[in-house]
């Protein structure tokens, strides 16, 4: 796979940079990005809380909690799974823990389906209050920006903010631990794939054929030893090697997500995920072994049992989009 | 953050209790105006203070005593701002207005200096009726609308003068109303009257060892009045149906009891008062009981926030968390760990010196072994120093001491005062 500076005009295939918008041959929209339809909206896994699991009492404060007893509300449900058509995805709680830090928010422009996924950090507080308000803020803003046509990756970096922006609201006056996340978003075009992420949820590229690669690098401890030079054999064996440097969250810094911009070679599926799949199946090709062929859902279905199989310690979302995408369909939410 | 309010709230607790645990303890550290700058969302409030001085005739022996409280009150008096209102009490077995002749007057280069002049003819006659010098207070603040309302006062002796009953009484009536420190100079002031005073008044007891530290401890007294820059503020706490709020203490700077001074604003809300702030840091030490949750859950024990003018300005949450795994749920914060030795330090130095009065030498030496223990394990120089003016150590990681015989009463008493400072954790 080549990680492209530059992209192909999807109609005259004429050279352009991944910056431009339109083709400076043609002056076709480069991204693929024409004007919403208004049928084609945007789910997410965030569900508002509705009655107390352990009371019954119906009334949750902001953040989160029984006004009766102070049980945690829950923020989304435990499994949850969305299919559009040319995008589908499954979160699960998994085995080990209390709920689901994770949140998910699917959608699509024509021709164009759109990610985003988040993993609550569970060293913070409500984790996943952070996680849902970052999905929900992110997906609609990122479906504007590229309205408005904005390049994949500056669309992403504005739906960070408006993430960042949700959850400093949720965090509100609790200063201990303010609530974090990740964040990982895809947009996938007839040209090119976006995929820009804070944090260690993951993008995996898997070819039709050919060599499969992890889109994203995590912002690790291990990864930014790495970059400023120490081998990376001794950076992986430092204590605390996979923590977070990088997340969403009140107290994280605000600097652009990173982003990865390219232009496939042929067919292929791109899996957007959180580390609870990513920690069995960390290598690409390990991954790309494990990934059946079939419907995006049922791949997702699949790759989330899998995850469950091994262990399930941590809350597992598995996105799947074919690439090139298909044509979308009536969405459907289960 | 909360960068408007320039107060923040940081919990510290080990939410993890193991299955069927019900006691959930945390420390909040409240500190208001970082930096030093002082938190000020509408301006400089608006002050009163009201200096109540002995003038018993034991105030005349040594003479040093009157001419250094006469001193100290003038010293106080220059401290004041400009436009703060302000009275001089003299306190007797009855009170008597000293300056202005009634009501209070606003701080001026004129009312200052006529102040003064009516302070220096002050006499030392009389007895003591700390409740009365208190009641005039509590009048004249009610007749002004400051935000911040202050006293001081100043005594040499007990309250011989009337009742313990009468006292009660009249604090009852301050509650509230206005905050009062109090500091006792020469030998015969009692510290336990003293303590019961500043505690009922939000503010703080001190002895003096010398009527020469007057001035400095007038003017210290007056300068922190005076950097109080939000009134009236109330830790207010949400408990969860079917939880007992086991206690609610401030344990840093000192150990403050506020249990039962909660006000309900509902069935799941209380305040209590903490008084006015400037740029400073408070502790509280909050522990609930709570029902207990199912393995795993996570539940709000208490959400404590800080509230000024009905909006609140710092929040924090209090959690608990049911788990199987004992390596989580024996772990004992170490603030919560700290606070729960400072305020046991206070009890056994307060009891210890009780039993010393009572002439019970066996409860003394065994509760002034433990005080001599608690505070050497935390660190508590200033206390250790104390103690050590009562009691003769032995070894103090055991708490081996004996009862000092040449002890003084001014050294029992400054012991009991200052029994309630407390420090905080080491950082290690």
């Amino acid at each position: 796979m080549v990680i492209a500076q530059t992209i192909d005009c999807p109609a005259c295939g004429a050279p352009a940079s991944a910056g431009f918008r339109f083709c400076e041959a043609c002056g076709t929209p480069l991204h693929g990005v024409p004007a919403p339809s208004a049928a084609a909206e945007w789910v997410s896994s965030s569900t508002a809380p509705q009655r107390c699991e352990a009371c019954g009492h119906t009334g949750f404060s902001s953040d989160g909690y029984c006004d009766q007893c102070g049980q945690r509300g829950p923020t989304g449900p435990d499994h949850s799974e969305f299919d559009l058509g040319p995008v589908a995805g499954v979160s699960d709680i998994g085995h080990r823990h209390e709920r689901n830090e994770d949140a998910f928010a699917l959608g699509t422009l024509p021709g164009t389906p759109l990610v985003v996924v988040c993993d609550g950090v569970s060293s913070s507080s409500r984790g996943d209050a952070a996680s849902h308000a970052a999905v929900d803020a992110a997906l609609p803003v990122l479906r504007t920006a590229l309205t408005e046509g904005s390049h994949p990756e500056r669309a992403i970096a504005r739906s960070v903010h408006a993430a960042r922006e949700a959850v400093t609201a949720v965090a509100g006056p609790d200063q201990g631990n303010p609530p974090s996340c990740t964040f990982v978003a895809a947009v996938v075009s007839a040209g090119s794939i976006t995929v820009g992420w804070v944090g260690d949820s993951r993008a995996y590229w898997l070819p039709d054929g050919g060599t499969p690669c992890c889109v994203t690098v995590d912002d690790s401890l291990a990864n930014e030893l790495i970059a400023s030079g120490m081998p990376a054999d001794e950076a992986h064996a430092q204590p605390h090697s996979g923590a977070l440097v990088r997340w969403i969250g009140v107290d994280a810094d605000d600097g652009p997500p990173k982003a990865r911009t390219f232009t496939p070679e042929g067919p292929g599926r791109l899996i957007v995920c959180s580390d609870g799949l990513s920690r069995y199946r960390s290598a690409p090709e390990a991954l790309a072994s494990s990934t059946p062929p079939g419907p995006p859902l049922a791949v997702a279905r699949q790759l989330t049992q899998l995850a469950l199989d091994a262990g399930g310690v941590d809350n597992i979302t598995v996105v799947v989009v074919p690439y090139p995408p298909a044509a979308p369909t009536e969405g459907s939410a289960q | 953050m909360s960068p408007q309010s320039g107060f923040t709230a940081e919990v510290y607790q080990n939410p993890y209790l193991a299955a069927g645990a019900e006691t959930v303890d945390a420390v909040i550290t409240v500190t208001a105006g970082e930096g030093g700058a002082a938190p000020s969302p509408a301006g400089t409030p608006s002050a009163a203070e009201a200096i109540m001085i002995d003038c018993s005739g034991s105030m005349g022996y040594p003479r040093s005593r009157m001419t250094e409280a006469i001193k100290a009150t003038g010293v106080a008096v220059d401290t004041l701002r400009d436009g703060v209102l302000f009275a001089v009490i003299a306190g007797r077995s009855r009170a008597e207005q000293v300056y202005p002749s009634r009501g209070m007057v606003a701080a001026s280069a004129d009312t200052r200096a006529a102040a003064k002049q009516a302070i220096a003819r002050l006499t030392p006659s009389g007895g003591t009726a700390m409740g009365s010098w208190l009641a005039l207070a509590n009048k004249l603040f009610a007749e002004v609308p400051a935000q911040v309302k202050h006293g001081i006062m100043l005594t040499d002796g007990r309250n011989q003068h009337e009742t313990p009953e009468a006292l009660r009484q009249v604090l009852a009536e301050c509650e509230g109303r206005f905050s009062c420190d109090c500091r006792g100079v020469g030998e015969d002031w009692a510290a336990s009257e003293l303590r019961t005073i500043a505690s009922a008044l939000l503010g703080s007891a001190d002895g003096l060892e010398e009527p020469a530290e007057l001035p400095a401890a007038f003017r210290a007294m007056t300068e922190q009045a005076m950097g109080k820059s939000v009134a009236d503020v109330k830790l207010r706490l949400w408990t969860p149906a079917g939880s007992t709020i086991r206690f609610v203490k401030q344990v840093f700077p000192q150990v403050e009891e506020l249990t039962g001074r909660r006000v309900a604003v509902s069935d799941r809300i209380g305040e209590y008062p903490t008084g006015a702030w400037g740029a400073e840091s408070r502790d509280y030490h909050v522990s609930v009981q709570v029902p207990p949750g199912t393995l795993g859950e996570e539940r709000l024990a208490a959400r404590v926030s800080l509230v000024s003018d009905d909006t609140v300005i710092a929040q924090s949450l209090v959690l608990a968390r049911w788990t199987e795994d004992d390596a989580l749920s024996t772990q004992i914060n170490d603030r919560v760990a700290h606070y729960t030795g400072q305020a046991e330090l206070a009890e056994v130095i307060q009891q210890g010196l009780e039993a010393r009065e009572a002439g019970d030498d066996a409860t003394a030496t065994a509760k002034l072994g433990r005080a001599v223990q608690l505070a050497d394990e935390s660190g508590h120089e200033q206390t250790a120093k104390l103690l050590r003016r009562v009691v003769d150590v032995e070894d103090a990681a055991t708490g081996t001491v004996r009862l000092r015989r040449d002890a003084s009463s001014l050294d029992a008493e400054l012991t009991n005062v200052r029994s309630t400072k407390t420090i905080r954790v080491k950082r290690s």
